[in-house]
Order: structure tokens, then C-alpha cells, then sequence
């Protein structure tokens, strides 16, 4: 979230696309519900009519993986209606920036940007056009037929409502009367937002839907504004954190770039990330790179250990690799690990294409699950049509401590860090995640003293300061304060920044005094400012809102440096510098300096400092070039669809999405079905309020299984009377890769849709289930009685092996099924 | 004490559910094995062990598209209670609160509220012989806390207050929904202390009545037969004392021909 | 004395017809007690010697399973001398309110029940019948219109509301209202003067047909 969970009750138009956040955030209601009552709108675009439509003043039905089509024809729509916020598109987005004239855009090339060349793109003409000095050439009347402003308005020409509706089916009317509500937050002084989630993300065109929303936000000006914003509603409560600190390959902690083999040294990984620009008064944050990469080496090696040597010690990627989760299982489908830890997840359930997944897991010598519970991941060597037998895979299990069993933080979509205390001991031999990384740790630091092996050093000389250490020099017990100081970071020695003197040992006030000659460390530069001689900032319970805004600054701590609403230098005329919505002002300058928020990046009104400080121009990217796709979002089809031809060009799919059912393992578990008569009828998972990811933490919850007791399907009227299907049959669900069997809930909320002039029906199906269930569990004598039950395995044996251009989730959310009632 | 009066405004009311398993959990209520029959609503009612449940209804209106609506369905603590009526042990009360509140101790499982609620709350449990229903966490408020649904719920659909504080509040809310919200629960059985305003008609909620009312055929009995089943054998006996009085018993002899006479 | 049977009196019951009254009675009053321990709070306290009010609808709905035998025995036992009219006699004797209610010069005969009797027989049979079929329906109400089931209970109330007094009548005259009707229920024989005035066509009938049982002191 650019905002945060409060901030929506500010809003004046509420969109929610992608998500349905009534039933699966439904806190999030509170502050949506707060915003209807002032006035506010809002929109539930989906293909199903949800709980969230419910309480929608507009709700639009459209095709699973089309929202680009839907957004562009937004897009199309403010520009046509000219209902852009001008002058914050022109001092605050690279709207006016000239774009290289060979640079081609699908229109008129065939689909797709100028330079795709073997499914990738050589972005050398998505490049601006510069003068003498290297300063981007601009226009700031928007007119050159070169500018990003010009290039956009032709590139969603093409996008009118009809072929809109042809590519969505949703009718023409509808799109016109969302566009028009939508779009009045384009006023100065009115604010939009969009509340989306896995709706959006698990597309082969997931980054591209929210690069879409993001073009559409900056032109209305609703970026940096109270109540406006870009929000990923996470899926699970601490994503952002898991996130942030580097839960994925092609990261380190703060979002600083895995280091590549090919950068022999610190200096290169260095230079190859740390922009420079030539912008007179743009702040180009990211020119401390270095600062935040010698912090980070630093919190993993003491002194003892140089920078350089420390760099050394780093993983690489090799380059033009990718370890994302497809590539992973894929890998491991094939044979290439001997090892896996399973670690707080359960892939059986939770992956793509699970039979893969499933198939997968046997090919592995061992496995150690890291879980509360036995899962489907765990037991895999006797699931269903698995003979234990033929398994060789061992699998051991390690129970560890549930989130209210231990002390720590999370952080939520919002941002916020926000401590947690631990409420009861972990039961039996559980022990919390970082006891058991602990011990792990120990045991592999002694094998390589005891045998040594390529690179000990970056085992043996880690630093493990996270608690009181016994004589053997080996902490007793993790002390997650300890953690949470050395992510946030240490004066090494006496220094002197900016004129104060820091003792050796103290905690880093914030990340703008962290240095890159090795004097600081910070295990996570985002999070300098959380832990500090003041305290632990994320404690921190006081509910005073001197804001106004609901910013609730004094409640926990949120990245970075406490910063409620990011890019909030947007939030004023650039002129002025008074704030556009005078009413909910994010920052105000009193006169000496900016009060409200924690300003972002703005120097005083007419200073002219450019607010995107994280981007070397300092504006927002309208024209994205750094996607591997396009730097504007182009309607592609999902891999699995049920049209012959896209209306907008003859490119039918994502063109730089890699294909597994081409150069994977190439077994039938990757194959896909597009118009094929055999799978007829569009699929897309989703959640209920009672059941969270694979249901492992509530299908054992029996007032939960009470409420939602196994798997459904659910479709409309007209599909179940074409099928012979009434509510409350079983049906069995079929897709090329695999099958489910599932309730059927026959329902009005569910429509057919008129695509292209063809009748389409769409199916949804939630994914909580799994074969797994509390009636197999050996029980010792003393333990609770198992009560309820649910029933139906996982909606991913459906879902396709398939990934986004650029970041590779999986297209969980458009596929194509069969659906007939069981037995028949 | 002021009388309370719970709010269930179900124009902000998601259907999260989170009141349903509030309920359970502060009422130690176990769960029961259920199956999926077509729908989100599940357990399908009220009963013994679910004391509040949330009703999912579909109005379709075709070309206009769909509603998906929700209700909260549990006691509805009205003023003048069928059950508090009916009840022979004094298990059901009206509370200083106006609400409804069961003393599963003094139930004696006789079923008479079961069937005489006009809403169908009171579930009779045949394994406890008794019988259960929502008492609105009346531990609760005499504690001095909100009823463990409306803490839960996350959109204020669920609110509690006095009356007359809840009074306003419904006040406003009905004005700001300009005619589309629906009252329910003012009008009947001497005004209920758990009120509904509905986005629909009431009609459109299965299982809802259109008119509760206490049944006539309890009136009948409560009000007339009742007392009448005192008032007529103590009129009788009366009568029969001043017969006795005045007439005297009957002397069979007089009966005897005189000839056989023998007085 | 009281319960002495002297010589010359005559059997009126038998010692089953005696049973079956007293079984009957037993249990209606039983019924009638727990019922009113039921119906009214303040008779909650009828409930203590059974060890609370559960155990006295217990009590209750056990009751009312024993009396249907009763009832139905004493329906077949009496149907023909109390079931049954005797015109145009007990038409005016009912005009007459058999004399208990104003001086009467002349009272026709009746059988071995007044007009009253089977009147109270009556009430006794049908509302006992409407008593068991509307308490087994609030016993058993699942599967039943609760609009029918809440009758049920209208209909119980009801019941009570018509038999009370009528028992409240028998047990006058039975006793201190009809002197000598007393010892019947126990000895079954009473004296021929309460014959005469109770049941002279009766004891007319037995004596032309030589059935009439004299005690005759052995």
C-alpha cells in the first residue's frame, strides 16, 4: 500500500478490483463503510457478483483476465473527457518526457512494443530523448506527438468501450458509468483509490494490471493524496514483511538487488545499482545504495570481516537466472534437488498446477516441513493415487510456534510494523521459527568447521548476536529484540553525521545517517528508524491522531522513516505548495517547515523539489520502460482462454511470458487448453471470510469447518441448467492438468458473459481445501477430540503451470475448466 | 438502568461472519459437522449450538442484475416476549436491559418458548433437554461490555448503546439512507431490543416474518384461560360453599316412602 | 360410622368399577396439581417435593400416560349408565337442575346416574381426550405447525378452564352436598334411602330383574 488501511475512509471514490476485500480483508470495511457514509462511492468490479459488490454503489461484471482491457478503456475515457489533474501530470509524472521516435507500440506493430526479439524485448527504443547535457527532453504543454502524454492517448485509442466490452463483457453502458464516477476524482481537492489483491497479481499480465491502475491514478492526481493511493490488500498479514525482508530470490533486505556473478565485487554491484541523474532538484534517493548495501554487509559480518570480503561471502545469481517458485518446482519436478525445506508453506496445496507440485515433492531425497500442523505438503507420500511405497523422498517434521506462541513484529499491508507479545507457550515440542533457524545454523556452522567446503567463511564468520551468549560463544536463546535492533542498525564506532557525534553501539536514529565506508550496519535500511534509542518504535499503542487524517503517527511504526502516506510531496501544487485537498491534508507547511505526514522528499513551497525521489527523474513513471513487457499495459489474453482472437491485435498472449508447456518438463501437468471444446468454461479461484490460504490454520477449527465444510463451486443459473446441475450437487471440475470434485452452488451472483457476441460462462471455485483432514490425525490420549471436518482437495490441481512476465506469479486466477455433475 | 437496544444495520453488513463465530466463542458453543448444501449459509438455522447465524439470500433481479443479501439472524429480545409469557419456570426474563435472558439452570426443557417464538429463536436441545438462545452475552453487559457480536464485527453494522442514544443513531441512519433503508423490529411485539434496518423489504428475507406478533392463541390462553382456570373452580367452590349454606346438604331420607320411614 | 356398611344397604359398585374411579381420580388430580405447578409461578412450589419443576413436568407427562388406560377404562366401564341420555326424563330433570338449586315439587326418576353425573361423565371423557391429544402434541411438538402446537397449549388451558369446576362440584356433592355418597367410592354398598333419592329407576330395575345385592351382614 502507498496508503494505508485507515486512509481509505478518507477516499471519494473507492475501486475494488481484483479483491474482494469484504470477505477477505473485512477489516477493511471499517474504513469503506466510513467512506460511504461521508459520501464516498464505490465500485466492485469482479466476474462474480461478491460480498463486496454487495455493498457497492456501481458493481460491473467482468471476464477473469481482462482488466487491462477495462482499465485502458479508462484511461481512454479521462483523456478523451480531458479529466486529467494537469498540473500535477505535468510537474509530477514523465507525461511531458519525449520518448525516442522508433519506440512502436502494439497498435501499429503487430501487438507489441517495438523490439521483441525471441520472446524478450531489447528495450533500447524505450528510451527518452535528451539534450546536450543528458537532461530528458520535455513538453510541457503535452502536445509534442512524441510525449509519454501523446503516446498514451494513442495507445488507448484503440481501447473504446465497444471493443472494450467485446474483450470483458461487460456492456458499454456500464464501463461508461464506472469511467465517469472513477474519473471525478480527477478534481483537484477529490481523491480516488483502488483496493486491489491476487485478483490482479495472478495474471500472465499481473504487474501490467497494476502498472494500468498506477497510469490511471497519477493522471488523476491520486498518488501522494489522502484517501488515493495504490493499494495491495496482502494476502496474508505479514507479506510486506516477508517482503521486505527478502523473502524472494532476486532481493536482499530494503530491496537491494541480489548480487550477480558476474559482479565480481562490491563496487560493481555497486555501480550497476546506484543511478545517477542529471535532473536539477531531484533527490535520486537511491544514490545511497551504497550506504544501505556496506549497512547490510555489515549486520551479517562484523568488522573482523572487510566489506569487500563480506560482498564476497553474498550468494549470486547467476546471471539470467530465475529461482522464482515456478522455476523452483519445476527444477525440482526434474530432478535437479536432493533437498527441500518446506518451511511455514504448504506447496501440495498452494502451488500452481499441484499435481506437478505434488509429483515434484517425490523426486527428493528428503524434505523437513516446518508447519504447526501435518499438511497435504508433509504427507504427500500418501495422498491420493500416491503408493507410499514408491516414494523415496523422507520426509521429517519439525512443529514450530504459531505467530501468538512467540514476540515479534509483522507488518501489515499498510506498512506498519507492529509488535507483537506472545500470549502462550508453543505446545509440545514446537519451538518458535527463529530457534529452530538458530539451531540449524549451529549445526551447519559446526559441519563446516569440522569439514570445511567451498565459501565456510560465509557460514563460519556470520554474525549471530541475538541474544546473551554462554561460554561457548553461542547464544542460549534467540531474543527477537535483538533481531529486531540489528535490522534496524548500529553506529560500529564513534561518529560524527551531520554534526552530531553517535557513540559506538548506539542504535541508527534513521537511514540518512547510515554510512558506506562499514562504520554502520542495518540489517534492513527501510527499517532504520524502528528500533532506536527511543525505544521500539513498533510498540509504540499511543491512539492520538494529531494529524486529523487518520495518519495515527504515534500507533506502531511504519516504513519508511514513519511515513503514513508515501510520494506525499505529490500531495501539494508545486507552486504553492499549498495542498490540493484542503480538507485532508497529508503534509501542511506552517510556515517553517511541513507539519502532518513525514514529508517525502519536498523541499519548502516553490523550492521545485520533484516529490518521486525514489525515481532518478523524480517523477512517476507513466511510461515504464523498466517492465520486461512494455513500458504501457497492453491487453493480452490469459494463456487459457476462451476466445480465438484478441479484438485489440493478433497477439493473443503475454509475448515474454516464459512457457513451460514449451520448454519446461514438458509433461502433461504444464499443458494448456485455449479454445478447447473439451474445457469450455472460464475458471478463477478466490477465498471465503472462514478459511486462509490452504486452510491449514482454520480447516482444524471446527466453529470455521462448521461454516464453510468443503470445497464448492459455484456458477449460474443458466450454466448448471445447460450441465443438469443443481445447487447443492457434487460435481467433479476438470481442467487438462487435473481435477476436483466440489459442491455445487448454483447462483444468480454469477452471470453468463457476451464475449465477441459468444455466450461465455465463467466457474470460481475457492482454493482453502485439502486432502488432508483432522479425522486422520493419530490422536495421544488427552487431546481434544476431533470435531468437524472439511472436505474437497485443493482448486490448484486446475490451475496452470504459467507465470507473469516480471515477477512470475502464477495465473491462478484465469484458466479454463469443465464442469459436470458427478457420476453422469 | 437504561434499557439497551442492539443495532444490526444490515446496509453495512458484509457477511464476514465474524459475529457468527464471536457468539460461539464467548458462549463456549461448540460446532457441529455440516456439509455445504448450495450455499454460504451454514449451519442452515438456528439451533442448539449456534445461537446466531447469518441467513445469505439472492434476490435476482435479472436484467437489473443481483443482490446478495444478509441477515443477522438471532434473539430479538422483544418487549413484550412470547417466551418470558409462556416460559412455567421463569427461565426466560426480561432483564433490567430489556433484553430477553435464559437461566439454562431453571429450563426445564417443556419446549413451550420453542414453539411459541414468533421468530423461531429458541432451539430445544434433546441431548441437555433444554433449551438454548441467544441471552444478547448478558455476562457480558453485566460487566459492563458490548455483546460479543457487535465487539466482533468490523463495519459497525453492529452497534449497542441505550435506548435512546441507539434511538438517534438510527434516527440519522435512516435519514442518510434517504428512504432505502427498512425499520424492523419497531412496530411489533412492544418494539424489539435487537433491531434490523434492512437495504430490502423485509420480504425479501427467507424466514423472516412480514408481521410477528405474540400468537393470538397465546393471548387466548395467557390472558383469558389462565386466570379463568382459578376464577372458575374458586367460583364454583364459592357457589358451592353457599349451597352448602343456604341449602344444606341433601337429605337422601326425604326420598323414603313415609311408610318405610325410618327417621 | 363413616365406612360401616350396615345390613340392608345396597351394592352399588364393584370393587373394579371402585378401583377405576380411584385410579382415575389419582391420576387427574396428580395432572391437575403438576399442570397448576406449571402453569402458575406462584405454584412453582408444588415442584419441591419432586425435586424441581423438571422433574414435575416429568411427573406430568408420565401422569398423563397412566391416565389414558383410566380414561379409556372408565369410558367403557360407564358409557352405557352415564354415556347415555334418558329421555324424556333427564331433559327435565336438567330443567330442574335436579333440585339442587331451587326447591322442586317434583323431580323426575332418574337411573343409576343423574343427568348431572353424565354430564360430568361427559366432560370428563372429551375433555380428558382433548387433554391427552393436546399434551402429547406439546410433549412432541417437532414435525407439527407451531400455529397448531400453540392451540395445543390454548386448548390444555382450555380443558382446565371447563374441568375444574366440575370436579370442584363432584367432590361437593360426593361428599358433604349428598351425605352418603361418600362411603360408596370405598364400600361400594350405600342405604337404600340413598338409592330411592339418587337412583330410584335403578333400583326399581334391579329389583324387578332380583339382581339387587343386599348386604346381608355375613
Amino acid at each position: 500500500m502507498t496508503n494505508h488501511w485507515n486512509d481509505i475512509a478518507n477516499s471519494d471514490c473507492i475501486l475494488i478490483m481484483g479483491s474482494n476485500a469484504a470477505a477477505n480483508h473485512p477489516i477493511s470495511f471499517k474504513y469503506v463503510t466510513k467512506a460511504q457514509e461521508n459520501g464516498g462511492k464505490l465500485i466492485s468490479v469482479d466476474p462474480r457478483y461478491t460480498q463486496t459488490s454487495s455493498k457497492s454503489d456501481i458493481y460491473a461484471a467482468l471476464r477473469s483476465g481482462t482488466d487491462i482491457a477495462f482499465l485502458g478503456g479508462m484511461i481512454k475515457y479521462l483523456l478523451d473527457h480531458n479529466l486529467i489533474q494537469k498540473k500535477y501530470v505535468q510537474h509530477y509524472t514523465n507525461a511531458t518526457f519525449l520518448v525516442n521516435p522508433a519506440f512502436k507500440m502494439p497498435g501499429e506493430n503487430d501487438g507489441v512494443f517495438s523490439g521483441l526479439k525471441d520472446f524478450k524485448y531489447d528495450k533500447s527504443t524505450w528510451s527518452f530523448q535528451t539534450d546536450t547535457d543528458g537532461i530528458v527532453k520535455r513538453d510541457l504543454s503535452l502536445q509534442d506527438p512524441n510525449c509519454v502524454y501523446q503516446l498514451l492517448k494513442k495507445q488507448y485509442s484503440r481501447y473504446t468501450p465497444e471493443v472494450v466490452s467485446k474483450i470483458t463483457g461487460t456492456p458499454p453502458e456500464k464501463l461508461l458509468e464506472i469511467y465517469k464516477e472513477y474519473t471525478a476524482t480527477g478534481a483537484v481537492g477529490k481523491a480516488g483509490t483502488i483496493m486491489y489483491a491476487m485478483g490482479w497479481t495472478q495474471h500472465t499480465v499481473g504487474v501490467q494490471n497494476i502498472r494500468a491502475m498506477a497510469i490511471i491514478q497519477l493522471l488523476l492526481g491520486n498518488m501522494g493524496v489522502t484517501g488515493g493511493g495504490v493499494n495491495a490488500l496482502r494476502g496474508e498479514s505479514n507479506v510486506q514483511g516477508s517482503t521486505d525482508h527478502c523473502l524472494l530470490f532476486h532481493i536482499l533486505p530494503g530491496y537491494l538487488k541480489t548480487p550477480k556473478a558476474s559482479q565480481a565485487t562490491l563496487i560493481d554491484y555497486n555501480n550497476k545499482y546506484t543511478p545517477s541523474t542529471k535532473e536539477a532538484n531531484s533527490l535520486n534517493w537511491w544514490k545511497n545504495y551504497p550506504k544501505y548495501s556496506a549497512s547490510l554487509l555489515r549486520a551479517h559480518y562484523a568488522g573482523s570481516t572487510s566489506l569487500e570480503e563480506a560482498y564476497s561471502y553474498l550468494p549470486k545469481l547467476d546471471d539470467g537466472a530465475n529461482y522464482s517458485w515456478l522455476s523452483l518446482f519445476d527444477q525440482m519436478h526434474q530432478g535437479n534437488f536432493e533437498g527441500f525445506f518446506a518451511w511455514g508453506q504448504n506447496p501440495a496445496c498452494s502451488g500452481a498446477s499441484s499435481n506437478k507440485t505434488r509429483a515434484a515433492l517425490a523426486e527428493l531425497e528428503w524434505m523437513v516441513n516446518v508447519n504447526l500442523f501435518d499438511n497435504e505438503t508433509g504427507s504427500f507420500w500418501k495422498g491420493p493415487n500416491v503408493n507410499p511405497e514408491k516414494i523415496k523422498t523422507e520426509v521429517f517434521m519439525l512443529p514450530c510456534a504459531a505467530s501468538m506462541e512467540k514476540e515479534g513484529s509483522i507488518t501489515n499491508s499498510g506498512r506498519w510494523m507492529q509488535w507483537r507479545y506472545k500470549a502462550v507457550n508453543p505446545p509440545g515440542q514446537a519451538r518458535p521459527d527463529g530457534e529452530i533457524i538458530t539451531e540449524l545454523y549451529y549445526r551447519v556452522k559446526d559441519l563446516y568447521e569440522k569439514e570445511g567446503g567451498p565459501l565456510a567463511e560465509a557460514i563460519t564468520n556470520l554474525s549471530w548476536d541475538y541474544g546473551p551468549k554462554g561460554g561457548d560463544g553461542r547464544i542460549r536463546h534467540l531474543d527477537t529484540h535483538m533481531v529486531a535492533k540489528e535490522i534496524n542498525g548500529y553506529f560500529l564506532k564513534d561518529t560524527v553525521v551531520k554534526g552530531k557525534t553517535f557513540k559506538k553501539g548506539t542504535l541508527v536514529p534513521s537511514f540518512a545517517y547510515l554510512q558506506d565506508d562499514g562504520s554502520t550496519s542495518s540489517g534492513n535500511w527501510l527499517y532504520c528508524n524502528s528500533y532506536t534509542e527511543k525505544g521500539n518504535m513498533a510498540a509504540r499503542r499511543n491512539k492520538k491522531d494529531r494529524s486529523g487524517v487518520g495518519l495515527y503517527s504515534e500507533w506502531s511504526w511504519c516504513w519508511p522513516v514513519n511515513r503514513r502516506i508515501i510520494y506525499n510531496g505529490a500531495s501539494v501544487d508545486p507552486d504553492s505548495g499549498q495542498p490540493w485537498d484542503k480538507k485532508d491534508p497529508v503534509i501542511l507547511w506552517n510556515g517553517a517547515k511541513w507539519v502532518g505526514d513525514v514529508p517525502d522528499g519536498v523541499s519548502p513551497p516553490g523550492g521545485g523539489r520533484k516529490p518521486f525521489i525514489m525515481k532518478p527523474h523524480g517523477v512517476a513513471s507513466i511510461f515504464g520502460p523498466g517492465r520486461a513487457d512494455g513500458p504501457f499495459p497492453e491487453h493480452y489474453e490469459p494463456l487459457e482462454c476462451p476466445v480465438e482472437k484478441n479484438p485489440l491485435s493478433p497477439q493473443m498472449t503475454n509475448p515474454v511470458i516464459k512457457r513451460w508447456d514449451k520448454e519446461g518438463s514438458g509433461t502433461d501437468v504444464d499443458a494448456r487448453a485455449t479454445c478447447d471444446p473439451r474445457f469450455p468454461f472460464v475458471c478463477t479461484t478466490y477465498r471465503v471470510s472462514e478459511h486462509w490460504q490452504t486452510g491449514l490454520m482454520t480447516r482444524w477449527c471446527p466453529w470455521l469447518a462448521e461454516m464453510q465444510p468443503g470445497l464448492f463451486i459455484e456458477m449460474s443459473k443458466e450454466l448448471a441448467k445447460l450441465k443438469g446441475i443443481k445447487s447443492g450437487d457434487l460435481v467433479t471440475a476438470n481442467s487438462i492438468r487435473g481435477q476436483v470434485e466440489a459442491v455445487a452452488i448454483v447462483t444468480p451472483r454469477f452471470k453468463p458473459f457476451k464475449i465477441d457476441g459468444n455466450t461465455v460462462h465463467q466457474v470460481g471455485i475457492p482454493w482453502h481445501f485439502g486432502w488432508v483432514t483432522t479425522k486422520m490425525r493419530e490422536y495421544v490420549h488427552g487431546d481434544k477430540k476431533p470435531e468437524v471436518f472439511t472436505s474437497g482437495d485443493s482448486a490448484n490441481l486446475l490451475t496452470p503451470f504459467i507465470g507473469d512476465a516480471n515477477t512470475m506469479i502464477p495465473e491462478s486466477k484465469a484458466f479454463m475448466v469443465n464442469v459436470k455433475k458427478k457420476g453422469v | 438502568m437504561s434499557k439497551k437496544i442492539k443495532l444490526y444495520d444490515a446496509t453495512k453488513c458484509t457477511g464476514c461472519r465474524g459475529c457468527q463465530l464471536a457468539c460461539k466463542q464467548w458462549n463456549d458453543l461448540p460446532a457441529d459437522q455440516t456439509e455445504n448444501r448450495g450455499s454460504y449459509q451454514n449451519p442452515q438455522s438456528l439451533n442448539p449450538n449456534t445461537w446466531l447465524l447469518m441467513h445469505f439470500d439472492e434476490v435476482d433481479a435479472g436484467a437489473d442484475g443481483v443482490k446478495w443479501i444478509f441477515r443477522k439472524d438471532s434473539c430479538m429480545h422483544c418487549s413484550d416476549a412470547a417466551c418470558v409469557r409462556v416460559c412455567p419456570s421463569g427461565a426466560l426474563t426480561h432483564t433490567k436491559y430489556g433484553t430477553v435472558a435464559l437461566d439454562h439452570k431453571k429450563c426445564i426443557g417443556c419446549k413451550e418458548c420453542v414453539t411459541v417464538c414468533p421468530f423461531n429463536v429458541p432451539q430445544y436441545d434433546p441431548k441437555t433437554e433444554k433449551v438454548a438462545k441467544c441471552d444478547m452475552c448478558f455476562s457480558r453487559l453485566e460487566s459492563n461490555l458490548e455483546p460479543a457480536c457487535v465487539k466482533a464485527c468490523p463495519t459497525g453494522a453492529l452497534q449497542f448503546g441505550d435506548e435512546e442514544e441507539m434511538r438517534e443513531v438510527i434516527k440519522k441512519r435512516m435519514a442518510a439512507l434517504k428512504g432505502k433503508g427498512h425499520l424492523y423490529g419497531d412496530k411489533f411485539v412492544g418494539g424489539t431490543h435487537m433491531l434490523y434496518i434492512l437495504p430490502e423489504q423485509p420480504v425479501h428475507y427467507a424466514g423472516l416474518p412480514q408481521n410477528p406478533m405474540v400468537p393470538a392463541s397465546l393471548v387466548a390462553w395467557k390472558d383469558w384461560l389462565k386466570p379463568l382456570s382459578l376464577i372458575a373452580p374458586g367460583a364454583v367452590l364459592a357457589g358451592t360453599f353457599l349451597h352448602y349454606l343456604t341449602k344444606g346438604p341433601k337429605d337422601v331420607r326425604k326420598s323414603l316412602p313415609e311408610t318405610k320411614g325410618d327417621a | 360410622m363413616f365406612l360401616i356398611i350396615n345390613k340392608g344397604d345396597i351394592k352399588i359398585s364393584t370393587t373394579f368399577e371402585k378401583l377405576l374411579h380411584w385410579y382415575l381420580a389419582i391420576t387427574c388430580l396428580m395432572l391437575i396439581c403438576s399442570g397448576l405447578g406449571m402453569m402458575f409461578h406462584s405454584f412453582n412450589f408444588i415442584a419441591a417435593p419432586f425435586g424441581g419443576l423438571k422433574n414435575l413436568k416429568l411427573v406430568h407427562n408420565y401422569t398423563g400416560v397412566a391416565f389414558i388406560p383410566a380414561l379409556l377404562l372408565t369410558a367403557i366401564t360407564w358409557w352405557k349408565e352415564a354415556g347415555t341420555f334418558d329421555l324424556p326424563d333427564d331433559i327435565e330433570w336438567i330443567k330442574k337442575c335436579g333440585g339442587y338449586l331451587w326447591k322442586v315439587e317434583e323431580l323426575p326418576e332418574t337411573g343409576k346416574y343423574n343427568p348431572g353425573q353424565k354430564t360430568f361423565f361427559l366432560t370428563v371423557i372429551f375433555i380428558g381426550l382433548l387433554m391427552i391429544v393436546s399434551g402429547f402434541l406439546m410433549w412432541n411438538p417437532e414435525g407439527y405447525s407451531k400455529e397448531l402446537i400453540n392451540w395445543m397449549y390454548a386448548l390444555h388451558a382450555c380443558g382446565i378452564v371447563f374441568l375444574l369446576p366440575f370436579i370442584v362440584v363432584h367432590i361437593y356433592l360426593g361428599t358433604v352436598g349428598v351425605p352418603g355418597s361418600g362411603a360408596l367410592v370405598f364400600t361400594g354398598y350405600t342405604s337404600r334411602a340413598w338409592c330411592l333419592s339418587q337412583c330410584p329407576k335403578w333400583l326399581r330395575k334391579k329389583e324387578e330383574d332380583g339382581t339387587l345385592e343386599v348386604f346381608t351382614g355375613e
